[in-house]
């Protein structure tokens, strides 16, 4: 799972019959500096996330999604989901050890 | 299984009722030299491991959505094992 903001919202006009009723909503990923409470990257730099949502998260709030068949799990019937939101985010308490050795690369997990 | 070090938890209240009743924590990815490798991932942790400890976390859906004994849960990791702080190379 991993978390992100929530920027925005999706609404769409011609879609696949499961998607209808759906709640769409645009999130910004978390990089390493967000855990510490930095500002979401901005929309140019993230690679922005459509994540469906039935918590019924609001701007701004901080959302945990999972990615991939994962997703499509939590459906009655098959929908063409790749983000799901499973679980608001109310508190997060990150405490990096002190001398953390910095990565090599970053790459997306 | 993914070696990562516990960096942290976080709190949710409003979230898939697959996650209720597990503390989710903050898996730092570490190499084995444990240098840090990449964002951190948010997985359940039925285990109770301790702050910066290393852990093994599994990516694998379909074997969590077994043990959790709910075939709609969109979860994918959970902390299956805790590295014995003694385990030297």
């Amino acid at each position: 799972m991993r978390l992100g903001h929530v920027i925005g919202n999706v609404t769409l006009n011609i879609a696949e019959p499961a998607l209808r009723g759906g709640r769409l909503l645009l999130v910004q990923p978390f990089g390493k500096p967000q855990f510490g409470g930095a500002a979401p990257t901005p929309l140019a730099k993230g690679a922005t996330v459509v994540v469906y949502d039935e918590l019924s998260a609001g701007l701004g709030e901080i959302i945990g999604f999972t990615e991939g068949a994962e997703a499509t799990m939590p459906f009655t019937q098959p929908t063409p989901v790749d983000a799901y939101n499973a679980a608001i985010i109310d508190g997060i308490i990150y405490q990096p050890p002190a001398a953390a050795p910095a990565g090599r690369g970053s790459g997306q997990r | 299984m993914q070696l990562a070090r516990i960096d942290g938890v976080v709190i949710t209240t409003v979230c898939h009722p697959s996650l209720v009743g597990y503390r989710s924590v903050i898996c730092q990815p570490i190499d084995g030299a444990g240098d840090d490798q990449g964002p951190p991932v948010i997985a359940i942790d039925p285990h109770g491991a301790a702050l910066h400890s290393r852990v093994f976390y599994t990516t694998d859906g379909s074997s969590l959505r077994a043990l959790l004994g709910d075939p709609h849960s969109p979860l994918r990791n959970m902390v299956c094992a805790i590295v014995d702080p003694a385990a030297t190379r």
